[in-house]
This record gives structure tokens, C-alpha cells and sequence, in this order.
């Protein structure tokens, strides 16, 4: 018995959607990889919008960028983004006064509609109390917010931010576990932003996800070159050949039809795992 | 000799082995995420089931529901498989945990696991800890005298489980006590892209790897056997495929029905020359149509 169609979560990018045979299976956790520039806040994006399309919620937790800065960098695209709620938890500017506790903080945040994003009050009252963002913060958070809305679809931007801002203050891999664990129960299907991970090291995100997306974008011949692989997607065929990416006015474009050129392939396999 | 080897239940795979695996030992089945361990452990278990055999798998990766539904498309029946859940809770962080050890995680049968992901109890989430677990597998052996055990993945466990400071004295006393208790055990180990051996490699009797690559046409999946102690064993990379049936090993899987299915089969043998000039002196041997391996010439035997 495999998954049809209508089970499966689509991620509005057709080309990506064939890739993964249809789409990502419901309720798990899947990583997005790639480095600066390839493309992969609009890729979280187009899937959380895809579930806004769908008449599902859909909720962004914004690490790297301030809401009001994605909002515009998106509207660019001309798409109506309104509907994508948005959990800012972008470090706000430390007022290096008196800390507060982490129980504390997940009662401070707040989720507002995209299209309210915008410096106000709330982000002044945040600076004052300018409190650390854990991941430890972000589940408890999470908890608070999945209480009042049902959401279906998450996106994390980035996890690799999230980890480095809290280093210092937990295991953070138990952390990103836990985290994720608490993703799953709460039947949401989420997308974990990462950079490119080390080839010479086990990234704990990467191995407990059931999928990894990695978006590839390197200079050949003097331009920019960029696919996209599936890296793994536990119980799912999938397509296993890179595929040529766009990122274009309206969004990313994967043309699944199409084999790479042999010069990217040549950059490709000298690169990482493909080097065997 | 050795008595009666362990049969894997992966095509091909046994005859790498010389027969399959030495019983009562621990083996790594090694690779890079998404090479098919899980699946390559679980096809161990269910050639187990199959004879029989009581069969334990604990998952520490993946919650059992999610296993069993990925394995579905294999059409295979895991129903008789024994799963233990050591899958994390949701850690609760609140200022007063309440850690209640005791909390009641049973062995099951595949066939009883619900398709819910397990909740964490909100009164007591549990410490899975190296220890914990290490003491439920002595348990377990004593109550069901199991024949095969797979742990999925250690690695997991090493990363989770264990404190960092510990982590390779537990990590070998773990794999101490599974040969201790003389079960035939799979542990599957994720490797980064680039890899050093690990503890794990040393204390293993044997070590299966799971490769993956990309060439011209697509992508390559490919077998080793890098470690095999008290037994001969296959030296060299052969070509492995998932296909609807699970895992095969390819180029020996040829060599015995190469009658089943000729036409296609010898185009895919020719697909064998590009990954072990790749594999061995690694590549830079783009263009160079490398040599024709043993492999693709097992007909020569048969004759017309």
C-alpha cells in the first residue's frame, strides 16, 4: 500500500512535487539544505503558501530575518502572503538589562498574520525585555501557540540560527530532537531550514528527519548554476538525479524533466557524498 | 568450521558472506542517510520471522508507526517482528519534570503498533537513557530468547542517549552486552559524507556498507563488505538496487537468474563498470569507459 496523492502534502512547486512522488508524507519532519542564496526561504515559502491555498494554517517561525523583511522580499514575487502566519522570533536587540526566564518568554511572544508584520510596540517591549532564544524556548512557545490554532504545515528559518543562538545554554541536540519529536505528535508536516551541513560531521537534524531537500548553487563557467537533489526521503520513491533549478520573478521553478548539464554534474560529483 | 551461518534474507547479500552471517555476533550495517539500512535490517528480521524466529527490532530513529507504514509498499508482512519504541519523548521543560523512569514501554508485535505517532504522556515523559535501554534488551533476552535483534540506529543512541562525555565507553559496552547474550544483532550506523571509523567499526565483528553515488545515469547504490571477521567474505563493491521487493544485490543476483530476465539484466551489468573504477581509484575517470569487470561476464561459464 503506498501513499495516493490526496494523502500526500504538496509543496507547490510542481517539478518538486513530481521529484518527491507527489509530495511529502503528512505529519513528519523534513530538513531543507543549502547554502546562502539557494533559494531556501522561498522554497518555505511557496510550501507554507501552498497550504494557505489548500484553506490550511500554516505558520513560519522567523530566526534569520525580521517578518517585515520577508514580507517584502516575498511580495516582490507578487504573491498574497497575508494568510502565513508568522511567529517572530528574530533576535531582537540586546538591551542588556535584567534577563528573563525561558517560561517567561513563551508567554511574550506572539503570532501575527504576515501581513501585519511591522515595526511596532510589541517590538519595543521586546527589546526591552530582550530575551535568549532557545530551542528549548521555541518548543514551549510552539506549545502555547498550537493551543489556539490548528495548524498543518510549519516552517523553521533557520535551524541552523537557532542552534548556533542557543549553544551555549543547552544539549542541543537532545533539543533539536525533542523539538522535532514535538512536531510529529502534533501531526504538523514541517520543513527545517539548514545551511549546507558538514560532510565531515553527523548533523542530528539531518538523521532524524525523514527527508532532506538540498538546494545546490555553485558557479560553472561563469555563472551561477543551481539544482536541487532529494537526499533521502524514508518511505517514498523519489526522484534520485539532480534537476535544474530557477529561481525566477514568480518563484522556483524545478524542471523535473531535465538532466543537468554534464559541466554541473562534474561540480556536483566532486563535491560531498557524490565523490565516492 | 563455523557452525550453520545466519542467512540476511537480502538477495545476493549471503553469497558476499559466504553463506550469511556468524550467529551470535554483532554486525554494523554502515552508510550515509537515505543508502537503505533500515531497510537492509529489517529484510534481516523479516527472513528471521520467516523461519520462525523471534525477532526483536528497536527503533530509536523513527517512531515503529512510521516504519511500518514506510515498509508497506514492500508488501512485506512485519506482523511477527517484535518492536521495542525507544523513540524519544517530547522533553517537557517545565521547572519541575517529573522523571518517572518506570514509565510502562512495552515490547509489541509490529502487527499491534498503532498508525498514530506515540504522544508523550504529559504526567511522565521518559529518560531513555544508554542504561535503560542496555537493561530491557538483557531483560527481553531472558524472557523471549530472541535469534536476531536489530538496533536502529545506534547512532541515534551514541547522539541522544548516551552523555557526551561517555559516549564511547557506553557505545562498546553496549555492543558488549548484545554479544554477551549471544544474539546474531544488526546495528545500523549513519556515517557523515566524509567519514573516519568510529568505535563501533572496531568492536563489530563485521561491517556491511550502504554507498550511494551519482553518475550519468542516475543514481548508483553499491554494497561492501569492509569487515568480516572468522569468515571469508566478498572484497569488493557490488551494485545493489531497492526495488519493490526490498533490497537486491545486484551483480551476484544476475549471476543466478541470469535467465529470468536477459535483455535488461546486461544492460545494467554494463552499468556495473562505472562504479567500481569509480569506487576504487577514485574518479577522474570521467570519459574513460573503464574496463569490463568479472561481473558482467558470468554467461561465459553457462555457453550457448
Amino acid at each position: 500500500m503506498k501513499y495516493d496523492d490526496a494523502q500526500r502534502v504538496s509543496i507547490g512547486i510542481p517539478g518538486l512535487d513530481k521529484m518527491l512522488d507527489g509530495g511529502l508524507l503528512p505529519g513528519r519532519p523534513y530538513v531543507v539544505s543549502g547554502t546562502t542564496g539557494s533559494g531556501k526561504t522561498i522554497l518555505s515559502v511557496q510550501f507554507l503558501q501552498q497550504g494557505v491555498k489548500q484553506g490550511e494554517r500554516a505558520l513560519l517561525v522567523a530566526i534569520d530575518e525580521p517578518p517585515a523583511e520577508i514580507r517584502e522580499n516575498v511580495r516582490a514575487m507578487g504573491w498574497d502572503v497575508g494568510k502565513i502566519r508568522i511567529l517572530d522570533v528574530h533576535p531582537a536587540a540586546k538591551a542588556y538589562s535584567k534577563r528573563v526566564s525561558l517560561v517567561e518568554v513563551a508567554a511574550q511572544r506572539s503570532v501575527s498574520a504576515l501581513m501585519e508584520a511591522g515595526p511596532d510596540a510589541k517590538a519595543e517591549a521586546m527589546k526591552k525585555a530582550s530575551p535568549d532564544i532557545s530551542i528549548q524556548s521555541l518548543q514551549l512557545m510552539l506549545k502555547q501557540e498550537l493551543q489556539e490554532v490548528k495548524y498543518s504545515r510549519v516552517v523553521i528559518d533557520s535551524l541552523t540560527s537557532l542552534k548556533k543562538l542557543s549553544e551555549m545554554m543547552e544539549d542541543t541536540d537532545t533539543s533539536i530532537l525533542s523539538l522535532l519529536r514535538f512536531l510529529s505528535e502534533a501531526s504538523l508536516t514541517s520543513l527545517v531550514v539548514t545551511d549546507l551541513p558538514d560532510p565531515t560531521q553527523l548533523e542530528p537534524e539531518i538523521f532524524i528527519c525523514r527527508g532532506e531537500i538540498r538546494l545546490h548553487k555553485r558557479m560553472v563557467g561563469g555563472r551561477t548554476d543551481r539544482c536541487v537533489t532529494i537526499e533521502k526521503f524514508r518511505g517514498s520513491a523519489h526522484d534520485t538525479l539532480p534537476r535544474p533549478m530557477r529561481l525566477t520573478e514568480t518563484g522556483m521553478i524545478i524542471d523535473a524533466g531535465k538532466k543537468i548539464p554534464k559541466a554541473s554534474l562534474r561540480e556536483l560529483q566532486a563535491f560531498t557524498q557524490y565523490a565516492r | 568450521m563455523i557452525k550453520e551461518k545466519v542467512k540476511t534474507g537480502v538477495p545476493g547479500l549471503d553469497e558476499m558472506l559466504e553463506g550469511g552471517l556468524i550467529p551470535g555476533r554483532t554486525y554494523v550495517v554502515s552508510g550515509t542517510s537515505g543508502t537503505g539500512k533500515t531497510t537492509l535490517a529489517l529484510q534481516f528480521l523479516l527472513e528471521g520471522s520467516k523461519q520462525g524466529e523471534r525477532v526483536l527490532y528497536v527503533s530509536l530513529d523513527e517512531p515503529p508507526n512510521e516504519v511500518r507504514r514506510n515498509m508497506m509498499s514492500y508488501g512485506w508482512d512485519l506482523s511477527r517482528i517484535q518492536v521495542f519504541d525507544a523513540t524519544a519523548d517530547v522533553m517537557s521543560y517545565d521547572k519541575t519534570p517529573v522523571r518517572d523512569v518506570s514509565t510502562e514501554r512495552k515490547v509489541v508485535y509490529f502487527g499491534d503498533v498503532k498508525d498514530e505517532i506515540r504522544k508523550t504522556s504529559e504526567k511522565s515523559p521518559m529518560d531513555m537513557t544508554v542504561n535503560t535501554l542496555q537493561e530491557l534488551v538483557k531483560q527481553e533476552m531472558k524472557v523471549r530468547r530472541y535469534s536476531r535483534i536489530v538496533i536502529d540506529s545506534l547512532s541515534s543512541l551514541r547522539h541522544f542517549y548516551i552523555r557526551t562525555s561517555e559516549e564511547n565507553a557506553s557505545t562498546i559496552s553496549f555492543i558488549r552486552v548484545l554479544s554477551d547474550i549471544g544474539v546474531t544483532s544488526l546495528v545500523t550506523v549513519q556515517l557523515p559524507e566524509i567519514s573516519k571509523p568510529d568505535v563501533e567499526a572496531h568492536m563489530a565483528r563485521g561491517e556491511i556498507r550502504l554507498h550511494k553515488w551519482i553518475n550519468g545515469r542516475g543514481l548508483m547504490r553499491g554494497v561492501t563488505i569492509e569487515k568480516y571477521r572468522g569468515s571469508s567474505h566478498d572484497h569488493r563493491l557490488r551494485l545493489m538496487k531497492i526495488s519493490s521487493e526490498g533490497i537486491v544485490i545486484k551483480s551476484l543476483a544476475v549471476r543466478q537468474t541470469k535467465t529470468e530476465e536477459d535483455g535488461a539484466d546486461t544492460k545494467q551489468e554494463a552499468a556495473a563498470n562505472a562504479p567500481e573504477t569509480i569506487a576504487e581509484p577514485p574518479p577522474s575517470n570521467a570519459g574513460a569507459p573503464g574496463p569490463v569487470p568479472d561481473s558482467s561476464k558470468p554467461p561465459e561459464g553457462g555457453g550457448p
